[in-house]
């Protein structure tokens, strides 16, 4: 809804207090909320960390693999994250119910793993993540995806140069 | 003469809660929570006053606090004497990221962020500012704590 049709509105209705919170309030589809995230799409490039304005996201290498925290109580909503991803691992919901009781404030974060997994090909260990799709022609399909995530740097590589595609 | 004391506390207590007044502590904000503050009381379209409550000028009337900003080194001890003024029960919102955990000044020289480590905080509203529904949100929680307490 533009600023037009706001106004348009509000000349033949008259303006009105929205209901919220006796009854629901009306959000725009593109408003930067909650950051979700789809661990099964993080390439781990850790390109959301370098950019994170506020500080809010962290790797930490462990020993069961590589971990994800965020946490959305120094998160700005810049977008910058969602701009950076390659695959759109992280992404912004509409979400902005986020008003919480003080003694939940370390709930309020995303902890996911990226674990440690013995390459299928040569058997090494590596990341179980998703293969990065840019400049990848023809790309990638859901079942090249899922086999590359079993696959170490190395052999990943040595796949997609028997598909045909350069570097 | 006892239970006519306890009726009169008791009926007053009971007006108190549909009332309670907000107050607003800018602890070194850009003064974008500020705004979003302002605008939850002053536009109708979000209009705050719905709920019973109102903005009060001095902290001895007030019931409710909502801070914003990252507690500078500057403002410290007057955000903090401000705070005292206030007679309990009160209910604190920390409004924004700044005071929950230092936002993008956080591990700066400048400010002690986060909040909580001196003044009790009940309620968090996140946001870089929080929308204004966000912080009624906070406030209707803020107040359902209050009534509590009372």
């Amino acid at each position: 809804m533009n600023i037009l049709k706001i106004f348009a509105r509000n000349l033949a209705r008259g303006p009105s207090t929205i209901a919220f919170p006796f009854g629901e309030a009306w959000t725009p589809k593109k408003l930067r909320g909650r950051i979700k995230f789809n661990l099964a799409a993080c390439t781990g490039c850790r390109a959301c960390e370098q950019v994170c304005a506020g500080g809010a996201i962290r790797f930490d290498k462990t020993p069961e693999g590589l971990r994800f925290m965020m946490w959305h109580n120094t998160c700005v909503f810049c977008g910058l994250c969602e701009f950076y991803c390659p695959t759109k691992a992280i992404y912004q919901s509409d979400d902005w119910h986020m008003a919480h009781a003080a003694e939940h404030a370390y709930e309020m974060a995303i902890r996911e793993l990226l674990p440690y997994i013995s390459c299928s090909q040569c058997g090494g260990k590596t990341l179980s993540s998703a293969p990065n799709p840019v400049g990848v022609e023809p790309p990638f399909s859901a079942e090249e995806i899922e086999q590359q995530r079993h696959l170490c740097p190395a052999c990943r590589k040595k796949a997609m140069a028997e598909r045909g595609v350069s570097s | 003469m006892t239970t006519l004391i306890q009726k009169i506390a008791d009926k007053s207590r009971q007006l108190a809660a549909r009332s309670p007044w907000i107050y607003r502590i800018n602890a070194g904000s850009c003064n974008g929570c500020d705004v979003e503050c302002a605008t939850t009381a002053c536009i109708p379209r979000y209009d705050v006053e719905r709920l019973g409550c109102q903005y009060c000028g001095s902290p001895r009337h007030a019931d409710i606090v909502l801070i914003t900003g990252p507690l500078t080194a500057r403002i410290k001890e007057d955000v903090l004497r401000v705070y005292a003024e206030i007679p309990d029960p009160k209910v604190t919102v920390a409004v924004g990221i700044c005071p929950i955990s230092g936002g993008v000044f956080r591990e700066s020289y400048a400010v002690h962020a986060p909040l909580g480590q001196f003044i009790p905080i009940d309620i968090n509203v996140p946001g870089c500012p929080p929308r204004p529904q966000a912080i009624i949100e906070g406030v209707a929680q803020a107040i359902a704590i209050w009534r509590e307490r009372l």
